[in-house]
């Protein structure tokens, strides 16, 4: 290679990607910092592992409420006792330099929330370049410590194990754990997927709470804020960041509320039909069987979309079998018969319930092949991968064989 | 019948010593022992016991006391040599020593992982589970990565891997790397070139880490005969490593065959095809019941092989196939299948491109046919080692085609049996592989202003890449601002991670391959006939936005080849000397641009061309380095012959040129490129030519240019400028012992294409370039 210089201008890697923001302005970060603060509030604050930029906001919603320890034993049955003190709860969101996770991506604004008085508080760690990051995990640890139960969404998978990444590279000794993590994606994905094509956050807010978040900015822009910011650019557009990130704090802990009161009461809280489906489910698994049953049947009562009365239905007739109630299962059963695998399953069932009890294989080969051709209209209208449909057929093929056997005379 | 006789058979009567050019014996080999060091646990010398090891070869005695003394050790031996247990010997001793040392294997291949999982889980097992060891790959699912971090003792993995799935999450690995004491770097000869320097790169990023945990973990390396094991282990570690390299493992007798298709028109130097013939040996071999396994040298030849030899041993439908095909390009789970298949028995042949080539385990053949020389005499070794084994009777056949580094090795056999193998080179430095790396390392942890990276001046390159808005200076550091991550966009092994996805439509559509950018342009432009699993299909149309080939299954009587123009322009020279001739050699930046403009069609078994087409393909350009030949006004003008075939010579002398120095650099064709430009300063800008395709006008001074075919330049061109004379002596020699009379695809390339008299015009320019010593080259034999 030629003078290095010279070389590096035929270097592809060095050149800016197609629409990278580039170019520091030196002069103009020690103005934004100064606009930050006429903007937001807040201060500079210090601890034995440098500075960084901090902002704490009194909001008078949503207000404490006393929380129900039936409703989050509901929810997170592994975890007990749940602590249901509205004041050990730490509402945790980061805003981040990228999505992809990697120790190379940042939370450069952790915002925490807590029930404080009758009001809730809200608290900004922000790193106003990369070298207050120290700073800014030691001021999160301490609000940690003064908080065991961790409270999120989509914190178990994204928020926290990055945070935890960066107490790593930072070298913090022993990485903070609360003594609780509860993300409520897990609780609002049973309860609203049934009626909801996404369950972002936002979309919880505007369709479920009731709330819509008027002027947020897009969180696909929020990394480029924050580049931009770091390398001079104006305050503003960081400071819409901070402001999201208070709306999803406060979002969260009235979400958290709503589902103290509907998992706490379910049966007299007005749910919708996949709220009550969702909430059958939760109760089936955590051994409530009885009002499972009947919060199954008052999710149908209630109208559910197409999917979620598969899902009841094959739940029910699951139950009833293992009660060994075979004119209810059955009926169910037959209602269910589809290509669908909830269809498939429902011929299998009755095949099995034909073979074994009623003792007619017949019957059973019958519905066997049945379902055979329902698979395979199934695969062709294209409604299957081939992977299920390789298992559903071999699986059903089996059936066959055994079957046939039975039936030779 | 004994395979050398099948051989001769083969070979037609009335000249059987041009067709059979060598047959070498090689007796089988007594074992050197030595016994297990003193310092080995009990356990695990009961656990060697139980698989049958009581005492070592020489060579692992060396190694293991080498590593055991906290050496780093490059172990090279020949397959089969029990190469793994140099390094799992020591691992194994460490971890029962204290359980929470930790160690990281990296093959070049997912598939040889597998194969060394399955060796230490049986150790395993002998010694109580008292290890955990795992593969960490693409393949490895999502829930079981977590207990891989935490309890793998031994992780198995492989560079890409490391690259863009451990390292830029290595806190999710604090256990791993806390206790990390052992690199072990298997088929190290295989790091040659632009994957060899992307890895260097990638364990600069690897060692930056270890030192962020604390650690510094000995390298073990384990490599092929190769020149310079010990050079390129240093490079790869920066540092110490010693060699081990005296064989004491006992091997069974076996013979080596070279056969060179016999000639069909000795006037226009053609022979046989080498596919074809290729394929008679194998059948006969496979018809004898020997388990045979036949290399090809591309994915095209193994699917024309394959092709034909599944048709000779056509299986009722239902039946399991006994020929099977076996390269990149498959599902793992078929792969799997195949090598149990192999070692089972049950598949009698197998078509491989070099896929099979390194250390998987296959079990013995009895039988390895080559079509073609594989390019390096390390290769050759490592195919032929798929025969035999540690028992008798092996065979090993290399069936020569007519390019000219094949005709060189099958007539010079000496050169191949007694001759020393190849250097392996790779340049660490190149800076367009180095930045991505540096992007990478600063993912990982910030980029301290004090630290270095290789050759480069980190400070310049940190502020470059903040300029373009890679990083951000704060503090004495430099941070990563992208959203993006940067290892999923570089891939190790080729120009650019965008691979083509090969789609079949003949029915629901259905992915079947994938192909990597650059050869996707010449292997699944438009009307070409892709050929998979021996079946072949039609490129419908090429997406280029989202990298899809859209394909139809054919029944087609032909293949096609591309047809690829390429242009250059001189950068900067950073070398220059007047050499015989009147000449000068150069080596230096150029600009390369290269593009696929059309496709040839040529027929199956008679290989004639049966047609041609044209394509508009994107064009594309890279900077990187070159070593050229000048040639002055002076000796083009005192040459007796006309211009049009003074402009096929120089084609015909670039042709062995570059056959040659691909002898020479070790390399696979696909990195060096070639080409003819206008070498005079006056008139020299950006010149096209096209190989067999001269254009009308003369280049005044026509300079010919040997290529790294990587942005950046992968070290090659130097060390080219430096062994100039080499070069022109053997290549000399490669053309005067050409035994056709006007040029043949041995030598200067067919008659018919590079002209009548294209090999006398290369002679004598070769003459003119060596001065007075080109009598003594043309007497070698």
């Amino acid at each position: 290679m030629t003078s290095m210089v010279d070389a590096l201008s035929h270097v592809a890697a060095l050149r800016p990607k197609s629409g990278a923001r580039t170019g520091l302005r030196p002069d103009g970060v020690s103005h934004a910092r100064e606009e930050l603060v006429s903007l937001l509030g807040g201060r500079e604050e210090r601890n034995d592992r440098g500075n960084h930029f901090q902002v704490r906001r009194r909001f008078a919603g949503p207000a404490p409420e006393p929380l129900t320890p039936r409703a989050w034993n509901l929810v997170f049955p592994g975890v007990a006792p749940l602590p249901c003190d509205p004041a050990g709860w730490l509402f945790l969101d980061t805003e981040t330099t990228g999505l992809s996770g990697g120790t190379g991506t940042c939370a450069f604004l952790v915002g925490v929330g807590w029930w404080e008085g009758d009001g809730f508080t809200v608290e900004q760690y922000f790193m106003r370049d990369y070298g207050e990051e120290p700073s800014l995990l030691e001021a999160l640890a301490e609000r940690l410590d003064a908080h065991r139960v961790l409270v999120t969404y989509n914190g178990k998978s994204f928020d926290w194990p990055l945070l935890e990444t960066r107490f790593r590279m930072a070298r913090f000794g022993a990485v903070p754990q609360p003594s609780v993590h509860l993300d409520l994606l897990y609780p609002a994905r049973r309860l609203w997927r049934w009626s909801l094509e996404s369950v972002a956050l936002a979309e919880v807010e505007r369709h479920v709470l009731g709330f819509d978040r008027g002027g947020d900015i897009p969180s696909a822009s929020i990394p480029g804020r924050y580049f931009d910011f770091i390398r001079g650019g104006a305050a503003a557009p960081i400071a819409e960041v901070f402001r999201h990130n208070q709306m999803d704090l406060r979002g969260l802990a009235v979400l958290a509320l709503r589902l103290d009161r509907i998992l706490g009461d379910p049966e007299h809280s007005g749910c919708a039909g996949g709220e009550l489906l969702g909430i059958a489910r939760m109760l089936q698994k955590s051994g409530e069987g009885a009002r499972a049953r009947r919060l199954f049947r008052k999710s149908l009562e209630e109208g559910l979309p197409p999917g979620g009365r598969l899902c009841a239905e094959r739940e029910l007739a699951l139950m009833a079998k293992r009660e060994r109630d075979f004119t209810v299962s059955n009926r169910l059963w037959e209602r269910l018969l589809s290509g669908s695998p909830e269809g498939l399953e429902a011929y299998e069932q009755l095949a099995m319930y034909h073979e074994h009890r009623a003792r007619h294989p017949e019957k059973a080969l019958d519905l066997v092949r049945e379902a055979l051709g329902r698979l395979q209209d199934r695969f062709r209208s294209g409604a299957m991968t081939e992977d299920r449909y390789r298992r559903w057929h071999a699986r059903l093929c089996r059936r066959r064989e055994r079957l046939e056997r039975k039936c030779l005379p | 019948m004994e395979v050398g006789d099948i051989v001769r058979q083969l070979a037609p009567e009335d000249a059987p010593n041009e067709v059979v050019t060598a047959i070498e014996h090689f007796p089988a080999r007594e074992a050197e022992w030595a016994p297990m060091p003193a310092w080995v646990r009990p356990e695990l010398v009961d656990a060697y016991r139980g698989r049958g090891i009581t005492e070592l070869f020489s060579h692992q005695a060396e190694a293991v006391e080498r590593i055991h003394r906290g050496e780093n050790v490059v172990v090279v031996t020949p397959t089969a040599s029990g190469k793994t247990l140099c390094y799992n010997l020591p691992v194994l001793n460490a971890i029962l020593d204290n359980p929470d040392t930790r160690a990281l294997y990296l093959f070049p291949t997912k598939a040889l992982a597998q194969d060394q999982l399955v060796e230490l889980q049986d150790l395993g097992g002998r010694l109580g589970d008292a290890f955990g060891v795992f593969t960490y790959d693409g393949d490895t699912p999502a829930d079981a990565r977590r207990a891989i971090r935490q309890r793998g003792h031994i992780v198995l993995t492989n560079p890409d891997m490391l690259h863009a799935g451990i390292l830029p999450h290595h806190t999710k690995w604090t256990r791993l790397f806390e206790n990390l004491e052992y690199i072990v770097i298997d088929e190290l000869h295989t790091y040659r070139g632009v994957f060899g320097s992307h890895l260097a790169n990638v364990l600069r990023r690897l060692r930056r880490i270890t030192r962020f945990y604390g650690r510094d973990p000995r390298f073990i390396f384990s490599s092929a005969t190769i020149a310079n094991p010990g050079e390129l282990a240093a490079r790869l570690v920066e540092g110490d490593v010693e060699i081990v390299d005296r064989n004491g493992a006992p091997s069974g007798e076996k013979v080596f065959l070279f056969y060179n298709p016999p000639m069909v028109n000795r006037f226009l130097g053609i022979r046989r095809s080498c596919i074809n013939e290729t394929w008679r040996i194998a059948r006969v071999f496979v018809h004898h019941g020997l388990q045979t396994m036949v290399f090809a040298n591309s994915r095209l030849h193994a699917e024309v092989l394959l092709t034909y030899l599944k048709r000779d041993n056509p299986q009722p439908p239902g039946e399991p196939e006994i020929v099977r095909g076996y390269r990149g390009g498959y599902l793992p789970t078929e792969r799997r299948e195949i090598e149990r298949g192999l070692r089972e028995g049950r598949i009698r042949a197998v078509v491989s491109t070099n896929a099979l080539e390194l250390g998987i385990d296959v079990g013995s053949l009895d039988v390895v046919v080559m079509a073609g020389y594989p390019g390096t005499i390390a290769s050759t070794w490592q195919r032929a080692g798929r025969s035999g084994r540690r028992k008798g009777g092996a065979c090993a056949v290399l069936v020569a085609s007519s390019r000219p580094l094949d005709q060189f090795i099958v007539r010079h056999p000496e050169y191949f049996f007694s001759g020393s193998p190849e250097h392996a080179y790779i340049q660490p430095d190149n800076l367009e592989i180095l930045v991505n790396h540096l992007k990478c390392a600063a993912f990982e942890l910030p980029l301290s202003s004090g630290e270095s990276f290789g050759e480069a001046d980190l400070e310049l390159l940190c502020e470059r890449l903040a300029e373009s808005g890679y990083l951000h200076p704060n503090g004495g550091f430099w941070y990563w601002t992208q959203e993006s991550y940067p290892a999923d966009a570089i891939s190790l092994r080729s120009v650019t991670s965008d691979n083509f996805v090969i789609v079949d439509e003949t029915g629901p559509p259905k992915i079947i391959g994938e192909v990597d950018f650059t050869s996707a342009l010449s292997t699944v432009h438009p009307k070409a006939i892709y050929l998979h699993g021996a079946r072949q299909y039609h490129v419908e149309r090429m997406d280029f936005a989202e990298r899809k080939a859209y394909v139809k299954q054919v029944d087609a009587d032909y293949f096609t080849q591309a047809i690829v123009y390429t242009e250059v322009e001189r950068l900067a020279a950073d070398e220059s000397a007047p050499v015989e001739g009147p000449a000068e050699k150069t080596h230096g930046d150029v600009r390369i641009r290269s593009q696929v403009v059309g496709f040839k069609k040529i027929k199956f078994y008679t290989l004639e061309n049966v047609g041609s087409g044209n394509l508009e393909l994107p064009e594309n350009e890279m900077h990187t380095t070159a070593y050229w030949i000048t040639l002055r006004r002076a000796l083009i003008d005192t040459l007796p012959f006309s211009v049009s075939e003074r402009q096929d010579g120089l084609f015909g002398l670039l042709y062995a040129l570059e056959s040659v120095a691909c002898l020479l650099m070790m390399c696979d064709r696909v990195d060096l490129g070639s080409t003819i430009g206008e070498g005079a300063p006056d008139i020299a800008g950006p010149t096209r030519s096209a190989e067999g395709d001269p254009q009308a006008g003369e280049w005044f001074e026509p300079a010919l240019y040997l290529f790294d075919n990587y942005p950046g330049g992968i070290g090659q061109s130097e060390p080219l400028y430096r062994l100039h004379d080499l070069l022109l002596r053997r290549t000399l020699e490669l053309i005067s012992g050409c035994g056709c009379d006007q040029g043949c695809p041995s030598c200067v390339g067919p008659a018919g294409e590079t002209g009548e008299h294209a090999k006398a015009v290369a002679l004598a320019i070769l003459e003119r370039l060596i001065g007075e010593h080109a009598g003594e080259a043309r007497r070698q034999p």
